[in-house]
């Protein structure tokens, strides 16, 4: 495609006011090699008018356009133009909000963004996306507790076909164990026939979904839209092709075999999950003579909120016991339930259903810390307690103890596992083979054939939970195309579990589909480009490989590195790591970026500072503090880059060198939780950059001259502050001394 | 207040909850123990105060906490306390059902109280006193030869119902069982108080006693209330009018058994002016505390069965006894004499039920505030 520039320049926004036009005009059409009468000057470029002109320049043979406006966060529903190499420049905010008007600096700034734009449009191309042949839109739900039966019968409503995996003989999971549930509508009083029961019979009825009983997933191989899953029933094993996973495997109640101080072991001291089977009988009665209890206590937070044990709240258990407090005072009126709680937390609407439970005269309730279950000898126990708010220590007699514990996420055996595999590596091959012999495989759910290892990963510190990227999009892992919901991904009720697998199906929809338009799944999902290597001059140092955060690129037989490109995200993490650079996308490779950045103007008396923009978080703090007018130094330069892992040292040297006098690089914190959509670009970005402090200290060039600053999104209000700090650090030091040669 | 660590074994008692339910406190569920009613009110000690602790043991069923605890009595029910609920538990009336089941407690003969405090019953509360007074008329013959007049043909209340062998041989025993009867429950009362919340600090038992009653005749506590701050009013109307009918009565003893003269007694006679001025401020003062409960009852609640039976036993005492003396200086005896019998039933009630009654609230408190003051657990008073 021979390309053909349009350079456009909006005057609205006080852009014409604050900038030269006529002297920008001449320096873009210098720069894009047009006549500067060719460049297009319009009042409210965004207008139907504006638009209109452009549509029209195209219709004439126009395919490579620059747009000198506002930033490309905003209006991009109106500067879309489909066929077309759109480049927008970023007039109004990084320079008429952020620079004083009608200044020789404010002119220089402007200058240098058009021409930044105008190369970046000659190098790169119009992205042609990657569609892989024989993809499969099929979902795969493992888990056929509340959150999968219902993912499952969102997609398959959707109209998509789904395979639901569950290893019990029977679907429902706890939901399905249960006499009777906590209401859900107001009034809130009464208990409701478990929802599971009927959701079964529409999940099994259904003709978009197949279900596996009984069974397990033995090998998950492939990418999204290419998944080969290998279920295993009964001794026999099938291979499916799928599309995408929700992952809802579920959950286990804590062992309460743990829990002897608090009775557990007792005859008569029993769990939560054991009440629901004995209310199914019509009758409280106690295990140890049979008995009808009529003094029922509840332990709340039995082994919960306690950091000897689950550290986090479990979220249902209050209502929970609320809900079997009234069973036990439906089957008898006589009977008293007796509440020992830490706190009472019912959110939402469940408040009106606490409520109602606490008017009951016979539910009585009371903050405490409970210290012990102690036998009287008439066959009752004493509940022991402190901290109450009768403000001494308490006993109660009760004939009936119930524990109420928590959640554990059916990932945290192996999630364990892993992790102590991951330690004792890193203390050599023997260490290494005694765990192996000594410790005891768990079961994997999933067994993916990701080198990052066979489970969904876990947050550090989130007790072995499925992965979330919990701040953005609480389904996503790092694993594109499984996508986690309901109690294996956090404790919660069944309602927030059945809305949380609705997202999650929401997801895996979007992921098929976007797979199989060839564009990028999520964050960047309306992007068609790829990362393209030059194959032949790969080294197979498999540094792209090791550093990739979502297991997209593999090694062959050979030790080649190969792709699996439904699984990328488009970070470009790997042209960042590849030393032969070698990795490109249509519109951001290494030499692109290299080309904006030798192509800023650099003189000797003034100085210049590059700042590289992470595009997720940075770029929009620096378009919020340009909202909030506030003033970054003139001699800032702004080149948004898709994530700091994509940053190759390369541009170290071509600013070096150019005479660019500091180098920032502006990305997302890193370290415990991440929540960058990217994983860990920035802390892949700051381990390579410590190397490059070496070499410049050698070449007598001051190490402080390149920094990497963490920023939040929320952080804008800081950030112009810390980059005009940073500025004036290099006034300190002084110029670069490559500028004279 | 040292620290002391005592381990309580409680036994919740699920008929207790129920019946201070029934007597008023139908909130009391819904109490989540944020404390704030402990906060706003004027009323609490500042160590152990209320009435937060309370209404725990009152979800508990913890009776024996409850029954003998003094503070209920400390509490006047201002009702800042229920106006600030955040959760409309109305602490407020829970304590006064917690009182009134003090009383049903510590009442003897026991039993009696659930005449008091059963809607049902107060037909035979009244039928009993109707019913005795109808047995004296038809004794004295007034169905068949009429009701005799006195001297120069007025209207005489004395010869209607001659105190000598009826009113005064009814009312002077029935004193005298009242009175052995709240001896009783101030024993066993002061007893459970000891036992459960005694700390005395010393002192003189004396001076408790003189300090407790010079504050109740000054009412200075109802003054830290806010809600319902023309409470100290009306109540201190009722209070002194009630002394004001007791010298009344002690007067009219005097000229009956010492002077021989009975009634009817002039206008101006110190007896009549004393009576007269204490009946209009009975009247005034109790139709206070009716139009402020009216007007307070969104913040304070409306209050229970057992207060109202006692308002309008009050009323009634008033209004019949004003009514009955117009219409006998009208000379209306068709509603003179009615009026008459009417007030007889309702001193009935005021008396023979004192001890189960909202009028036993005079005794327990002061039994309570004593008890506060000499055990220094009342430091407001100190």
């Amino acid at each position: 495609m021979e390309k053909k520039f349009g350079v456009y320049i909006c005057n609205g926004c006080s852009i014409g006011e604050s900038i030269n036009i006529e002297k920008l005009i001449k320096s873009s059409a210098r720069a894009a090699k047009i006549q500067p009468d060719a460049v297009r000057v319009h009042d409210i470029l965004c207008s139907p008018a504006g638009i209109e002109m452009i549509k029209n320049d195209i219709s004439q043979g126009m395919n490579t356009l620059i747009l000198g406006a506002c930033s490309p966060r905003v209006k991009f529903e109106e500067f879309d133009f489909p066929g077309a190499l759109t480049e927008r420049v970023n007039l109004r905010e990084f320079v008429v909000w952020t620079q004083d008007p009608n200044t020789d600096a404010a002119q220089s700034t402007a200058e240098d963004y058009m021409k930044m734009g105008i190369i970046k449009a000659q190098k790169g191309e119009l992205p042609e996306p990657n569609i892989l042949p024989d993809l499969s839109k099929t979902i795969v739900v493992v888990g056929g507790g509340i959150s999968g039966l219902t993912a499952a019968l969102d997609a398959a409503e959707a109209g998509y076909e789904v395979v639901l995996i569950e290893k019990e003989p029977q679907l429902g999971g706890w939901a399905a164990k249960l006499y009777k549930e906590v209401p859900r509508e107001f009034p809130y009083e009464k208990l409701i026939e478990p929802i599971v029961i009927n959701k079964i019979k529409e999940v099994e009825a259904h003709p978009n979904i197949r279900v596996y009983k009984s069974s397990t997933i033995e090998k998950t191989d492939g990418q999204p839209g290419l998944f080969d899953v290998t279920i295993r029933t009964n001794g026999t094993s099938e291979t499916i092709k799928a599309g995408v996973f929700i992952m809802t495997a579920g959950w286990q109640p804590y062992d309460a075999s743990k829990l002897v101080h608090l009775g557990y072991g007792m005859p008569d001291v029993i769990t939560n999950v054991q009440m629901e089977e004995i209310a199914k009988s019509g009758k409280i009665t106690r295990p140890s003579d049979g008995k009808e209890a009529k003094k029922v206590a509840f332990i709340q937070c039995a082994g919960s909120r306690d950091p000897e044990h689950l550290p986090y709240c479990s979220s249902f258990c209050c209502a929970t016991s609320l809900k079997q407090a009234k069973y036990v005072r439906e089957l008898n009126s006589e009977a008293v339930a007796m509440i020992f709680y830490k706190d009472i937390r019912t959110p939402g609407q469940t408040e009106i259903f606490y409520k109602n439970m606490q008017n009951d005269p016979g539910v009585l309730l009371t903050k405490a810390d409970v210290t012990k279950i102690s036998d009287i000898g008439n066959g009752n126990m004493f509940v022991e307690a402190e901290n109450t708010l009768l403000g001494e220590k308490i006993k109660v007699e009760a004939d009936l103890v119930v524990l109420a514990v928590g959640i554990v996420p059916a990932t945290r055996a192996s999630q364990e596992y892993l992790d102590g595999l991951t330690e004792v590596t890193t203390k050599g091959d023997d260490a290494k083979n005694a765990y192996l012999e000594s410790t005891p495989k768990p079961e994997f759910i999933l067994n993916l054939g990701y080198r990052q290892g066979p489970e969904i990963p876990s947050l550090e510190g989130a007790y072995g939970f499925a992965d979330s990227n919990f701040i953005c999009f609480q389904y996503e892992t790092r694993r594109t195309g499984i996508y986690a919901a309901g109690c294996v991904r956090q404790p919660m009720t069944m309602s927030e579990a059945a809305s949380d697998a609705a997202g999650a199906a929401l997801k895996a929809i979007q992921c098929v589909e976007h797979v199989s338009k060839g564009i990028a799944v999520h964050p960047r999902a309306w992007d068609a480009t790829f990362p393209d290597p030059m194959m032949i001059r790969c080294t197979s140092c498999k540094r792209c490989t090791e550093e990739c955060p979502f297991g997209a690129i593999d090694e062959d037989e050979k030790g080649t590195p190969f792709y699996r490109i439904n699984r990328c995200r488009r970070c470009g993490t790997c042209m960042g790591a590849c030393p032969e650079r070698i990795v490109s996308f249509k519109d951001f490779s290494v030499d692109l970026v290299g080309s904006m950045i030798r192509g800023i103007e650099v003189s000797e008396d003034e100085f210049r500072i590059v700042v590289l923009a992470c595009e997720n978080d940075s770029y929009p703090a620096l378009d919020s503090a340009a909202i909030k007018r506030i003033k970054i130094n003139s001699s800032v330069r702004i080149i948004p880059v898709r994530c700091l892992g994509a940053t190759n040292l390369v541009w170290v040297s071509d600013a070096f060198s150019k005479g660019i006098d500091g180098l920032i690089l502006l990305g997302c914190k890193y370290g415990e939780n991440y929540q960058c959509h990217f994983v860990k670009g920035s802390e892949l970005a700051n381990y390579r950059f410590s190397k490059v402090k070496e070499t410049l200290d050698k070449l007598q060039l001051e190490s402080d001259r390149c920094q990497l600053m963490q920023v939040a999104i929320n952080e804008y209000d800081k950030l112009p502050q810390m980059i005009n700090d940073f500025v004036e650090r290099i006034e300190e030091i002084g110029p670069n001394p490559f500028k004279d040669l | 207040m040292p620290e002391q660590i005592v381990t309580q074994v409680i036994s919740p008692d699920l008929k207790f909850v129920k019946e201070i339910i029934a007597a008023g406190g139908g909130d009391l569920k819904k109490c989540y123990q944020c404390s704030t009613c402990t906060v706003v009110c004027g009323m609490t000690p500042d160590e152990s105060p209320f009435p937060r602790k309370e209404m725990l043991y009152a979800q508990w069923g913890m009776k024996d906490k409850l029954i003998s605890n003094p503070d209920v009595w400390l509490c006047h029910q201002c009702s800042d306390c229920t106006a600030y609920c955040p959760r409309g538990a109305k602490p407020g009336e829970v304590l006064g059902a917690v009182r009134n089941m003090a009383i049903k407690n510590y009442s003897k003969p026991a039993g009696f109280a659930s005449m008091v405090n059963e809607p049902k019953a107060a037909i035979l509360l009244f039928a009993i006193p109707i019913a005795l007074f109808l047995i004296f008329m038809m004794i004295q013959g007034h169905f068949t030869s009429g009701i005799p007049r006195g001297d120069g043909g007025i209207i005489s209340f004395s010869k209607f119902m001659p105190p000598i062998p009826y009113v005064d041989f009814l009312f002077m025993p029935l004193a005298a069982l009242v009175v052995l009867s709240f001896i009783f429950g101030i024993k066993d009362y002061w007893s459970d108080m000891s036992k459960h919340y005694g700390k005395p600090v010393g002192g003189d038992i004396n001076k408790s006693i003189t300090d407790t009653i010079i504050e109740i005749l000054s009412h200075k506590r109802f003054e830290k209330c806010n809600v319902t701050k023309d409470r100290k009013i009306s109540h201190l109307l009722v209070f002194y009018s009630f002394i004001g009918l007791a010298i009344t009565t002690s007067i009219a003893v005097f000229y009956l058994y010492f002077l021989k003269w009975e009634s009817p007694y002039p206008q101006t006679n110190i007896i009549k002016i004393i009576g007269n001025i204490s009946g209009i401020a009975l009247l005034i003062g109790i139709t206070m505390m009716v139009s402020s409960r009216i007007k307070n009852q969104e913040k304070a609640g409306i209050g229970s069965y057992f207060d109202w039976l006692f308002i309008v036993i009050v009323y009634g005492v008033a209004a019949t006894g004003m009514f009955a003396q117009i219409f006998r200086l009208l000379d209306i005896a068709v509603v003179a004499y009615p009026m008459y019998f009417a007030h007889l039933v309702f001193i009935f009630a005021l008396f023979a039920y004192a001890p189960f009654s909202k009028m036993a609230h005079m005794i327990y408190r002061t039994t309570a505030m004593v008890f506060a003051r000499h055990t220094g657990r009342d430091k407001l008073t100190t």
